[in-house]
């Protein structure tokens, strides 16, 4: 009996000490939603958040800015992988890889603005001081994640059009994927004006004195908003926005452009650099200087005039010619995405347009700002029309090659058929095959195949 | 001092051991007959008196004649046959009948927490035993098991040495969670994943590998849900239960085996001379004037390179030759057991090494184990099991990346030599191949990583007998590994220099520390002489915690350092951790009926931690009834069928391996943004989260016949896993595009069977023989999307299994052109990944193993056949070596570039209109060059000469004389022949092993080993 006594002593405390937490497991790296977004500290943490994801790869980490190039006739393919031949090659399937991936971190950026757009109105905290301009800049934020979803996915250049992006404004209830709405997409001009309303409530919010190139802050917002204009042809608004910002905006333009590309800082023309460094890398000197998926165009190449001091931005390699905007071998080189050279740009095409007819004169002032800056001279009196665009993309192309432009700008001034030979349809990306499959109201983009 | 003792103290001295002299009784001589169960007399088994050094072998009558007292025992032995164990006793004369050693005859089985009589089974569960796979040249236990038993798929992905090895017991189960099977060492479930964190392509480390497999008495694996589904929600995937050896009382012994041998690659690829790619090139060309109309001259390209193909001093440097080496490998091992009636023990020690047939490849191993069992008083039995493990593994990246060793030797640059004439590492980019990203013998020698085990698995149990129908076990375990990655990238590689890194290096260290807690109760007993019943009741609590740390630096003054101590610059730095818990509560009843049916019913409630708040808990029950015809009256005037009994058995077991320990919760991760720490949300939450549950019929039968001469097992089942932890797709407007969701169902069914038999059995020769074979086939039946595109190569699609095949597939060679007839898929008129269908799959339509095993006096002879028929594989690497001239990179007019050198296979090319060949013309363009094509897509079936081992056994007056009891030598030889039409380097590799959706996919891995070994064993 007495063993029997003893054996069921241990067994029970055994059992004792071992059953009670062994279910109780917490993460050490994560944290519950309930508890991630409840005072000024978080607030801030997510609001960064959004920025920590804007910097993967299929975003500004590299891809949303290189492929445009890709897409292009600024990059040619000549490595490994088959998202980017497809790319480079112009017929782009439904399941290409970067399509499919950059869709849903677009997406992962605007739900970040709409926690903190559903949330920050209702924390109570007093510490938190910033808590307007908080708001603002997660407004700017998803404005600037829409716009860029809709210049891939969404006929941009067609304000008549319904093929615009699905506005999803809300937070997903309670983090659980069962209450993820299943959206249709909105019209274009619908989706244009969800942006420009963003803005506007992040420009009011923030106010001039928010200062700061490295996030969206006012002048960033402000210069996003003379792109979104042009883009949508509201010239007269893209013409007062960039002139704002080259005439009271804090951003310089820098006279060497080493200033611009071969540092880890921003520059004074930066209006906004989403920052990297050693410890938070990109990828861009990866894929564009070590690697083959982003080698040079030699169209690009022919393209420089003599003398033009950005050729020297581009150095010839392991067989190719490959851009040096990102030096820095740690990957540690901002991405620039919004700088005051596109603002002149920006100014000249919507006064050409902003009148009655177009009128080229009243544009070359400001594109021979860039030339010269570059070491070249003043362009010829631009007289036609043709003339003044050929002007135009030709510009841009040579200052803005590898930071996302050219192919938007071909779409824009509906070249995609004569300078790369594609077919209209081609001009925007398909919606992919995963979405299609995944949310029954997606419509797929004209000619493009379903699943 | 006679001979015998001379030897006997030079072997010790040898050994460092200590062998104390044997205890004297009143010796009386015994005589006796040894025969097998036909009565035929058994010429040269071994008589031993056990724990002494006297001992004899039977004569032409089977006959002998020893010295022994009443107390001792006696150990007879015969090759082929089972060895028993008699106590002298009053006994003078003794007849004794030795049964054929046959697996199915083996009289225990290990059973899921317990043992039971094998006759006396319901369920499926195969036995290897531990003499099958003893001494194989082999790191760890998973890998010796291919082809020994049916239903089992083992797969060894790459010859990387210490490296993962996938076994599928009846099918893959799971989709995106593990279709590996639980192990269990002694009783307790260990931990069998990968802990590395350093990136070495797809080859994953193999933390059986920790276990010295010569350590092993037995391995049972449970196939069925009769026999898993006490093991709950891990058990859907079969478990493999391993034994180790413990000691036998009055039996002290101490061995020492020893082995040493080589290994060469299984295969090398032929691959062109200099000339002959220079001869390709200038071909290629010409035939792009015949079909594109350019107007290339005929040296068009060896004139632009500036060589002469016919120059008989060309470079011509054969790149697997310098990759690969015949390595050696040796295995050393000591070990003592014995004991008396109140306390045994078995201790061993071995130290195992061996270098990899790649250069910067090797894997040694020193293990330690003390198994002990003390009975303490008449109820109550203690025992501890401890095994302490260090391995050290010398590893190089391979697979799918761009510095793989084998990716980068692929199309290798013959022209290229491997060093310059100053003595550097000649540069690929200084060459005439785009492929070659780096010299590959410089990452092979001069890139650094190291992957660096201790493990120590530490058991206590006790076993009280309360009763003669109760008794309970109670036992605690520690499972602890801390693991150490080291790895330097050196500055003068590529990698480096391209990122202007100046070398970089990254130490990483994980530990994994498991406890368990297990009592059950068991209770036996029988009434009247009819009923007999027995059962268990336990619980088991067990709960892992795991910590992890990086640190990457970079910044090295020279390539003699790789501490990160004197790296100019740490890029980052990183701690984290993450547990799991399992609470599970488990019983089992059997009941047989007269010895003619039987029952079997159990049951398991676990409890885990990784599960969402609704489905903590889930239960696996099962039941299973089998028939032993042969006890029925109506048998027992037949002598054909010694055994026949047929089973029926049903259970659902779980799975709940492969996914994140915190899957269910939705959560917000840590990054950062311009150095402050930032929020992010890195997963949706789905508080419905659940095992994946199998639902298993198994219909069998067992069939012994002529004495057991012959004995047959077939199998018929059909596993259905459902609710399969699987990523839902959803809407990616969400910012995700997909969460763990349990969806799906994946069918498994097929047809096992086995047979063994005794052949032919004399006085001095015995030949038995087994074979296997398992039809299984896998079907995934129900996703959430279907069709879903997992790579460029695979698709995961209803009504078709697991890994298949998903690529752009062609017609053939257009015999006119020589141009590849692509199949436009969609019609878009553009071959592009939008053509791609699907074309095959990487599951096998049949598998086994044919074993045979022959004895002739002391000789013997065992040769284990493993064959796979039907599956397919993306011969991804072909991709490359059969670029057929394309200038990738270059321009063909002014300088072409292709990826490099060709196989010789492709000599089979079209050469000119009317040629009859499935390898299209050489030509400068990629107009017959698809990556993700058909054109690379083989038969990857194969029969291979797994193991062949001859060995003698000295006779016992021999080794007498030299002061031992039994000694053994022997050679074996491992994959010495493999028959395949697939032309890579091996059918068996797999650059994907770590993700089983994209199987059959061989990609710059490095292929098997083929080893050949000698050995000896003594023992004393």
């Amino acid at each position: 009996m007495r063993k029997l006594i003893n054996i069921l002593l241990l067994t029970a405390l055994i059992v004792a000490i071992s059953s009670c937490d062994v279910l109780d497991t917490e993460p050490q790296t994560s944290l519950d939603p309930q508890t991630a977004l409840v005072d000024a500290a978080s607030a801030q943490a997510v609001l960064l958040g959004a920025y920590s994801r804007m910097q993967i790869g299929s975003y500004y980490g590299i891809e949303y800015t290189l492929n445009n190039d890709l897409l292009a006739d600024n990059a040619r393919y000549q490595g490994f992988f088959d998202s980017q031949l497809e790319l480079d090659s112009g017929n782009v399937p439904i399941s290409n890889f970067w399509v499919g991936n950059v869709w849903v971190s677009i997406y992962r950026v605007i739900n970040i603005a709409n926690q903190l757009i559903d949330a920050v109105p209702g924390i109570q905290d007093d510490a938190f001081t910033t808590k307007d301009r908080t708001l603002g800049e997660a407004h700017a934020i998803r404005a600037m994640a829409y716009f860029d979803l809709l210049r891939v996915f969404g006929e941009h250049y067609n304000t008549n059009s319904n093929f615009g992006m699905p506005l999803l404004l809300e937070p997903i209830e309670n983090n659980d994927f069962n209450l993820i709405p299943n959206l249709p997409r909105s019209s274009v001009s619908d989706t244009y004006n969800q942006i420009v309303e963003d803005l506007n409530t992040a420009l009011q919010l923030m106010g001039p004195g928010y200062v700061d190139n490295t996030r969206m802050s006012y002048w960033s917002t402000l210069a996003l908003r003379a792109r979104v204009n042009l883009y949508r042809q509201n010239y007269a608004a893209a013409y007062d926005d960039a002139d704002e910002v080259i005439n009271s905006g804090p951003a310089t333009l820098e006279d060497d452009l080493d200033n611009v590309y071969l540092t880890t800082d921003t520059s004074s023309e930066s209006l906004f650099d989403l920052v990297f460094s050693d410890q938070d890398q990109s990828s861009y000197f990866t894929f564009a200087y070590q690697r083959d998926e982003y080698n040079v165009d030699p169209s690009l190449t022919e393209a420089f005039e003599d003398g033009d001091d950005r050729r020297n931005y581009l150095e010839f390699v392991r067989g190719s010619n490959r851009p040096v905007k990102w030096n820095n071998p740690n990957n540690a080189n901002n991405a620039k995405i919004l700088r005051l050279a596109e603002m002149y740009f920006i100014r000249s095409e919507a006064a050409v347009y902003r009148e009655a007819v177009p009128t080229p004169a009243l544009g070359t002032d400001d594109l021979n700002v860039i030339r010269n800056r570059a070491g070249l001279g003043d362009i010829g009196p631009l007289v036609t029309e043709e003339e003044y665009v050929d002007a135009l993309l030709q510009e841009r192309r040579i200052e803005l090659n590898y930071e996302g432009h050219r192919f938007y700008d071909l779409v824009r001034y509906d070249r995609v058929g004569d300078v790369l030979g594609r077919e209209d349809f081609r001009k925007i990306m398909p919606i992919p095959r995963d979405e299609l499959l995944a949310s029954e109201n997606l419509v797929q983009n004209p000619n493009y195949p379903l699943p | 001092m006679n001979i015998k003792r001379y030897i006997q103290k030079l072997t010790f001295v040898f050994l460092g051991i200590c062998l104390m002299a044997s205890a004297t009784y009143a010796q009386q001589t015994i005589t006796g007959q040894v025969t097998d169960v036909n009565n035929e007399p058994l010429v040269g088994a071994t008589v031993i008196v056990s724990g002494t050094e006297r001992g004899t072998s039977t004569d032409a009558d089977g006959e002998f004649t020893l010295q022994a007292s009443p107390d001792e025992t006696l150990i007879i032995r015969f090759v082929g046959y089972q060895t028993q164990q008699i106590l002298v006793g009053d006994q003078t004369e003794f007849n004794i009948t030795l049964r054929v050693d046959d697996q199915l005859l083996d009289d225990v089985v290990v059973i899921g927490y317990g043992v039971q009589q094998r006759s006396d089974l319901t369920g499926s569960i195969a036995s290897v035993s531990g003499d099958q796979i003893r001494n194989q040249p082999v790191a760890s236990i998973d890998g010796a098991l291919q082809g020994r038993a049916s239903g089992v798929f083992v797969s060894t992905p790459s010859g990387t040495p210490g490296a993962g090895i996938t076994m599928n017991i009846r099918g893959q189960t799971s989709i995106s969670g593990s279709s590996q099977p639980l192990y269990v060492i002694d009783g307790v479930p260990i931990i069998s994943e990968d802990l590395s964190g350093l990136f070495s392509g797809g080859q994953a480390t193999n933390s059986l590998a920790d276990l010295n497999p010569n350590d092993i008495e037995s391995i049972e694996i449970l196939k069925d849900a009769s026999a898993t589904a006490i093991y709950g929600s891990r058990g859907a995937n079969g478990v493999v239960l391993i034994s180790t050896k413990r000691g036998v009382a009055g039996q002290s012994s101490i061995g020492f085996s020893a082995y040493t041998g080589f290994q060469q690659v299984t295969n090398k690829v032929d691959m062109h001379s200099s000339r002959e790619f220079l001869e390709l090139m200038n071909d290629a060309a010409l035939q792009d004037n015949r079909d594109l109309g350019t107007n290339y001259s005929s040296t068009h390209v060896s004139d632009i390179w500036g060589f002469d193909p016919t120059d008989p001093n060309l470079q011509n440097t054969n790149w697997y030759d310098e990759i690969f080496r015949t390595s050696p490998i040796s295995n050393y091992e000591l070990n003592a057991s014995g004991g008396n009636e109140n306390t045994r023990y078995f201790s061993s020690l071995s130290y195992f090494d061996q270098e990899g047939t790649q250069l910067g490849t090797g894997f040694e191993r020193i293990s330690g184990r003390l198994n002990l069992d003390t009975k303490v008083n008449d109820w109550l039995d203690f025992g501890t099991n401890i095994t302490l493990n260090r391995t050290l593994q010398d590893r190089v990246i391979n697979d799918n990346s761009l510095f793989g060793v084998v990716i980068n030797a692929l199309a290798g640059d013959p022209l290229m030599p491997v060093f310059e004439e100053d003595g550097s590492y000649a540069d690929p980019f200084n060459y005439f191949g785009w492929w070659m990203l780096d010299n590959p013998v410089l990452i092979a020698e001069e890139y650094q990583r190291f992957t660096n085990t201790t493990r120590g698995i530490g058991t206590i149990f006790g076993v009280a007998n309360i009763s003669d129908e109760f008794s309970f076990r109670s036992s605690l375990n520690i499972d602890y590994t801390s693991l150490e990655d080291e790895a330097y990238t050196p500055i003068i590689s590529r990698e480096s220099q391209n990122a202007r890194r100046n070398g970089f290096g990254n130490f990483g260290t994980t530990q994994d520390f498991t406890w368990l807690i297990e009592n059950y109760l068991s209770y036996a007993n029988t009434f009247g002489d009819r009923h007999s019943v027995n059962g268990l009741v336990g619980t088991s609590f067990q709960q892992s915690n795991r910590d992890f740390s990086s640190i990457n630096a970079q910044g090295f003054p020279s390539d003699q350092f790789i501490k990160l101590s004197v790296a100019s610059q740490v890029t980052s730095a990183s701690t984290s951790g993450t547990s799991w818990g399992l609470a599970s509560y488990y019983f089992r009843g059997n009941y047989v009926y007269d010895n003619r049916y039987l029952f079997t019913v159990t049951g398991r409630a676990d409890g885990s931690s990784r599960f969402g708040e609704n489905f903590r808990y889930g239960f696996f029950p099962s039941g299973s009834f089998a028939w032993r015809m042969t006890n029925e009256s109506f048998m027992q005037n037949q002598t054909i069928f010694s055994e026949l009994k047929p089973r029926i058995s049903y259970g659902i077991t779980g799975n709940q391996e492969g996914i994140g320990n915190f899957a269910s919760r939705g959560l917000f991760g840590v990054s950062d943004y311009r150095a402050t720490p930032t929020l992010i949300p890195t997963q949706l939450s789905n508080a419905n989260l659940t095992w994946e549950s199998t639902k298993q019929l198994d219909i069998g039968v067992d069939v012994g016949l002529f004495g057991d001469r012959i004995n047959m097992s077939a199998d018929y089942f059909i596993k259905n896993t459902e609710d399969l932890l699987l990523n839902r797709l959803i809407p990616g407007t969400s910012g995700f595009s997909s969460v763990t969701d349990n969806i799906g169902r994946v069918e498994n069914k097929g047809f096992e069977f086995d047979v063994r038999g005794v052949v032919l059995t004399n006085s001095n020769f015995s030949w038995t023989s087994s074979f296997n074979i398992s039809f299984i086939q896998n079907e995934v039946k129900e996703l959430e999307v279907n069709n879903q595109v997992l790579s460029d190569s695979h698709i995961l699609a209803e009504g078709h299994p697991i890994g298949t095949f998903y690529l752009i597939d062609h017609e053939g060679v257009d015999p006119q052109t020589g141009n590849i007839r692509w199949i436009d898929e969609n019609g878009d008129g553009v071959i592009d990944s939008g053509d791609r269908r699907i074309v095959g799959n990487a599951q096998p339509d049949f598998f086994g193993g044919f074993s045979n095993s022959l004895t002739y006096k002391g000789f013997d002879l065992n040769v284990l056949f493993q064959f796979t028929y039907g599956n397919d594989i993306f011969n991804h690497s072909r991709a490359s070596y059969e670029n057929l001239g394309w200038s990738r990179i270059g321009i063909p007019g002014i300088f072409p570039l292709p990826d490099g050198n060709n196989h010789s296979l492709a000599n089979e090319r079209w050469m000119q209109p009317g040629d009859q060949t499935d390898i299209p013309r050489a030509s400068l363009t990629n107009i017959n060059w698809r990556e993700y094509s058909t054109r690379w897509l083989e038969d990857g079936s194969y029969l291979r000469l797994k193991t062949l081992t001859l060995g003698y056994n000295f006779s016992p007056e021999f080794t007498q004389r030299l002061g031992m009891r039994t000694l053994r030598i022997y050679t074996q030889g491992q994959n010495l022949l493999t028959f395949t039409n697939y032309t890579g380097l091996d059918p068996e590799v797999n650059q994907n092993a770590r993700n089983p959706l994209l199987a059959g996919d061989d990609f710059g891995t490095l292929p098997q080993s083929r080893t050949i070994s000698f050995g000896i064993n003594l023992e004393f």
